[in-house]
């Protein structure tokens, strides 16, 4: 094929050898860049191995219009601000080229979610990186937290959405529950696992609901979605006592050991449990975040060595998924990890444990297996998920390295971190 | 029919027709994108999901919100689904699988069959879909192929485009801010074959559907009501557009066109819009034409790659066509009425296979087709139920029974109806190997307690009331007593 001045957008005549198809020049995939996409007429898209083309021939420029949208602000609607960091909910495809285009203009938001500005103005919006979750590092969640502090300062404001990709949305939302202290505001993180360009996406009643909380009196780190599959309401859910349980459905997050603050319909709030009020305390932060902390999961014959990885790459701390109520091979197994344990602890290195189970508490005194590992001086995290585990052990160590303290403030409930009473 | 062929002038007219013709394949009985069976129920849900749907910003960005959409954006609509045979990709709660590659390769044989040049490269797309029949407000469809041609008495007629799509859920009940659909038929594979234009009588819009009909019932499709779909669009005189759906028999076809023709000669300003077919032949008004509906491509999958080999396979499965079909049959000896009710039961290739197994055409269709049938009618059992107990692998096995002589051929309508009775296959076909004896001895009582019948009669009595015994058999006892 030779080089042609069409770009995607445009509307081109393709020249194979016998036959000329019409339509509009798409973006080819990202992983098919030797395939030319052709929207027809009927809207259908096609493809070509582009050393089957004789050439593309330009009929007519793409129109470059961008609609202008107003967006009428209410003095009798509440005003919130939103920091848009990526993901589903954030990303749109344009179908004219076939790529993703980032929504982070209030113009773009509220073309596609015009519910959400019948009950909010929305008056700032900040953008300080567009991600996936997965992307993401603790840079990524104190530069969430340092424009949080100011918008929830702002008295103009009455709360924040931050809407964020899925994937590790729950770490995200545990690093704001210990990185923002003295909260005022409700702070809402939310998301979409149905993408916006279909009519049925979830992110309509997510942002529904989430201006609502955005707005009410519960001024705690939340995170608002789905609360079963139905499009009836959603869950306000503690920010460091949710988990993703699933991959793809709309109600993906869960409490875990613990109840939601609220059920959030569109036009009501349920309380469920007790939150913090909305009050006039001034946020400070509290970012520092110890980089060489690690997160592992304990397999059937894993070999303790794992650990010297860790400890000669110079890890503070690390939080150790354990079996159960919280074993890993004893000294009964094949591979045992007593004594492991006890040398990386010795040497100064920080060993908490959590339970890959998910849910309920971890407890070493049930099981012998258990009693010689909390003998090596391993730091049992009660109910705490996983996730925010690995995310306060780097909140923890960042503030002290003494293991007495660092013991101190693990089993310090900062943020609903930790529940002592499990219910059924 | 024949006047007012007379009366219309085609031709003066500028009579333009095209059909679009919508066939559920049976696709190894599963979804397009899904692992889920292909199965309409009846029963009771299992769960309901409510939901909402959303204006959708459109190509250029804006929200595309026609005016008819918006009342559709206030209604909740209900889902009822089944845990067995939905799944989370129906409930729009998953990614789609694969394509059914089943479903493809039938795609490709009505294609190939219809003479289209086949897409190599295509994707699959999303065609927005908000009447709440599609959970997720799409529609998923795929250009297969274009550009062919069915051949007909009345020449050649062009067929513009094939899609394989999904079906769309059913609608179960309406209310005024509700509509509750069953996800069951929401996936299953279809096809979408659209004609060109070209159709230029009444007349010929029944053959061209009928040419088409036949080619589509030669793939593996599904049979029944509902499984069909036909629309017929008319304009004349350069006018607008009318889209007749929902016309089910196509014996009704040109009456239909004919009617449509008729009325638009009397309107004086025909509109674009979409009619109801009426069982008399009439139409009504249904909607106005929906504007092109907006596409956009499925992201969830890769494009889809039509390879050489794939095609050169899908040549070599290639169906026969009916009437081929039926010449074969006829060879094998069957009769019209056997052959019709083959294809009406759609049970050709099951015939197939097990006259590989007991090559007893006869004795085969009547295991396949009137066995069944008349003991479900005297055990007073569905014909859902008679053929879950009487299912083709079961039938498959008593045909090896015979095959392998544990059973005779006398036996097998007995051994069917101790299966139907709950029996297990195992046990159904162990006989008592009766004494010559004993049965002579019951032959005898049969023809002393009603003395003076001919030869047939007492046939029939034994036959009913001696088990274990042929025909030939049988007679040749009562041979020995009726003279």
């Amino acid at each position: 094929m030779n080089k042609t001045n069409s770009k995607p957008g445009d509307y081109v005549e393709i020249h194979l050898s016998k036959l000329i198809y019409e339509g509009v020049l798409l973006e080819s995939p990202e992983t098919e860049t030797g395939i030319v996409l052709l929207k027809l007429d009927s809207g259908y898209n096609i493809g070509f191995n582009k050393k089957d083309i004789l050439e593309i021939r330009l009929k007519k420029k793409a129109k470059e219009t961008e609609e202008k949208v107003e967006i009428k602000k209410n003095s009798e609607k509440p005003n919130i601000a939103m920091i848009i960091t990526g993901g589903t909910i954030a990303a749109r495809l344009n179908p004219k080229k076939g790529g993703v285009d980032w929504l982070t203009s209030p113009e773009n938001l509220f073309k596609f979610y015009p519910e959400l500005f019948e009950k909010v103005n929305v008056v700032k919006i900040e953008v300080p990186f567009m991600k996936a979750s997965e992307d993401m590092d603790y840079k990524d969640w104190q530069k969430i937290a340092k424009i949080a502090e100011k918008l929830l300062n702002d008295d103009n404001i009455k709360g924040i959405i931050i809407t964020h990709g899925t994937d590790f949305l729950h770490y995200t939302s545990s690093a704001l529950s210990f990185f923002l202290k003295d909260i005022n505001k409700p702070v809402v993180l939310t998301y979409s696992q149905r993408s916006i360009d279909r009519a049925s996406s979830d992110a309509n009643l997510n942002l529904q609901c989430s201006a609502l909380a955005a707005i009410s009196d519960i001024a705690e780190i939340m995170l608002v979605g789905h609360a079963s599959s139905n499009d009836d309401f959603c869950y306000a859910m503690p920010g460091a006592k949710v988990r993703k349980l699933h991959t793809s459905k709309r109600d993906a997050f869960k409490v875990v050991n613990s109840k939601p603050f609220a059920k959030i319909f569109p036009d009501r709030i349920e309380i469920i449990s007790d939150y913090k009020r909305r009050n006039k305390e001034k946020v400070r932060i509290d970012v520092g975040f110890e980089e060489k902390v690690a997160l592992v999961k304990v397999y059937p014959g894993q070999d303790a060595d794992i650990l010297d990885y860790y400890f000669k790459n110079k890890y503070k701390g690390i939080v150790l998924e354990m079996s159960g109520l919280g074993h890993v091979p004893s000294r009964r197994a094949r591979n045992a990890w007593t004594n492991k344990l006890k040398e990386v602890q010795d040497k100064g290195m920080i060993v908490c444990a959590v339970s890959q189970c998910i849910f309920g508490r971890v407890d070493a005194l049930v099981y012998s297996n258990g009693r010689e590992i909390l003998e090596t001086g391993v730091i049992y995290l009660e109910d705490m998920l996983a996730e925010t585990a690995f995310v306060k052990l780097g909140w923890v160590l960042a503030k002290t390295s003494k293991r007495e303290e660092v013991k101190r403030l693990m089993l310090e409930n900062f943020s609903h971190e930790i529940n002592d009473r499990l219910e059924q | 029919m024949p006047e007012q062929e007379q009366i219309l002038d085609y031709k003066k007219l500028k009579f333009k027709c095209g059909l679009e013709i919508h066939q559920q394949l049976d696709a190894d009985n599963k979804k397009l994108f899904c692992d889920c069976p292909a199965l309409l129920r009846q029963d009771k849900a299992d769960y309901i999901v409510q939901r909402k749907l959303h204006a959708v910003a459109g190509e250029e960005g804006s929200v595309d919100l026609a005016a008819q959409y918006q009342s559709r954006l206030d209604k909740e609509f209900f889902y009822e689904g089944y845990n067995d045979t939905t799944c989370l990709v129906e409930l729009d709660e998953e990614p789609p699988h694969e394509i059914n590659e089943d479903a493809l390769k039938i795609a490709l044989q009505i294609a190939l069959l219809m003479n289209m040049k086949i897409q190599p490269i295509t994707q699959v797309m999303r065609k927005t879909v908000i009447d709440g029949s599609n959970t997720g407000g799409f529609q998923r469809t795929t250009l297969i192929a274009r550009d062919g041609f069915v051949e007909t008495e009345e020449g050649k007629f062009g067929i513009t485009f094939l899609y394989l799509e999904e079906d769309a859920a059913r609608i179960i009940s309406r209310e005024k801010n509700k509509e509750t659909y069953r996800l069951d038929r929401l996936g299953i594979p279809l096809v979408e074959v659209v004609t060109e234009p070209d159709i230029k009588t009444s007349k010929q819009a029944q053959k061209v559907a009928l040419k088409i009909g036949e080619i589509l019932r030669s793939c593996k499709v599904k049979r029944g009501i509902g499984t069909i779909r036909q629309d017929v669009s008319v304009s004349i005189n350069n006018g607008n557009r009318v889209e007749i759906k929902g016309a089910q028999d196509i014996d009704l076809l040109p009456t239909i066109v004919e009617k449509e023709v008729q009325r638009q000669e009397k309107e004086k300003n025909v509109k674009a819009e979409v009619r109801n077919a009426l069982p008399n032949g009439e139409t009504e008004f249904l909607r106005p034409m929906p504007g092109s509906a907006r596409m956009y491509p499925e992201t969830d999958l890769f494009l889809l790659k039509i390879s050489r080999d794939l095609i050169n396979e899908v040549k070599k499965t290639l169906p026969k066509l009916r009437k081929e079909v039926e010449e074969e049959l006829m060879v094998k000896g069957l009769n019209h009425e056997m052959i019709k009710l083959l294809f009406k039961e759609n049970a050709v290739e099951d015939f197939k296979e097990f006259l590989k197994i007991l090559d007893k055409p006869q004795l085969i269709a009547k295991i396949l087709l009137v066995l069944p049938k008349e003991i479900a009618s005297h055990e007073k059992l569905s014909d859902e139920r008679i053929n879950e107990l009487l299912s083709k692998d079961i039938l498959s096995d008593v045909i090896l029974a015979v095959k392998k002589k544990k059973i005779s051929e006398s036996q097998i309508k007995e051994v069917l109806e101790k299966i139907a009775k709950g029996e297990e296959l195992g046990e159904a076909i162990k006989f008592e190997k009766k004494e010559t004896g004993e049965i002579e001895e019951k032959i005898a009582k049969i023809i002393k307690e009603k003395p003076g019948l001919s030869a047939n009669a007492y046939m029939g009595l034994v036959m009913k009331e001696v088990h274990g015994i042929s025909g030939k058999e049988a007679m040749e006892i009562i041979g020995k007593w009726v003279k």
